[in-house]
């Protein structure tokens, strides 16, 4: 999705909802979330991918999330208090309502404009379905 | 001779009526579940479609107060649903 959305810079807007499956990742974004009232929270989301395999087993991931976190050099006492409050929980409540109201079922779910694309897709997929939605898009405006 | 023959042939031709009846009730049988299970699959589809058909509308908006990426109204937006794991 990255080189997508560099390629057609200024037409696709991505807007990301989470939709957790279980209650490691349930942790991982709410830290994502409360990394974003610290202004990170794109460079915390890209750090949950990148460093994946060293977390996404645990059955506490927070230990490990405050050490992105310092990496990153956010205020982790901050960041581990607004997990722990559970304030944005209900954010990921709505969003899976969200999701389930648009009949998500397993992740990741890309809605590209209309157009529903399931499961991990290669970037020329990708590109073909924005083209394709530009094409569509520029025609409606003509 | 002539009583054990009539006997014989009532004997066959309920044999007859009975060998008959048989397929034509299997036929009946069919019949109602190959009904049955098309008017299942078509209110499967029916339901399907109608599901589909109330996604675009609540596909615009919800954008507010979520992490985005790009220009907001850009012509195409993608809304990813994801997990971390």
């Amino acid at each position: 999705m990255e080189q997508a959305l560099q390629r057609f810079e200024g037409q696709v807007q991505l807007v990301y909802y989470p939709f957790v499956l279980n209650p490691t990742s349930d942790v991982a974004t709410q830290a994502a979330l409360c990394a974003g009232e610290q202004g990170k929270f794109w460079e915390f989301h890209h750090m949950l991918y990148a460093r994946q395999a060293t977390w996404r087993l645990l059955s506490d991931p927070l230990p490990r999330l405050m050490e992105f976190a310092n990496d990153l050099q956010l205020d982790t006492t901050a960041l581990t208090r607004c997990v722990k409050s559970g304030r944005m929980r209900q954010l990921l409540e709505a969003d899976k309502a969200y999701g389930r109201s648009l009949q998500v079922q397993s992740t990741p779910t890309l809605f590209i404009n209309s157009q529903r694309v399931v499961g991990a897709q290669s970037e020329a997929d990708l590109v073909r379905t924005i083209r394709r939605e530009l094409a569509r898009a520029q025609q409606q405006t003509q | 001779m002539a009583k054990k023959s009539k006997a014989r042939r009532r004997v066959a031709a309920s044999q007859n009526r009975q060998s008959s009846a048989t397929p034509q009730r299997w036929r009946q049988k069919m019949l109602i579940g190959m009904t049955l299970l098309v008017l299942a699959i078509a209110l499967g589809v029916g339901i399907r479609y109608w599901q589909q058909s109330r996604i675009p509308p609540r596909l615009q908006g919800a954008i507010e107060n979520h992490y985005t990426r790009g220009v907001a109204g850009a012509p195409v937006v993608v809304k990813e649903f994801s997990d971390y794991t």
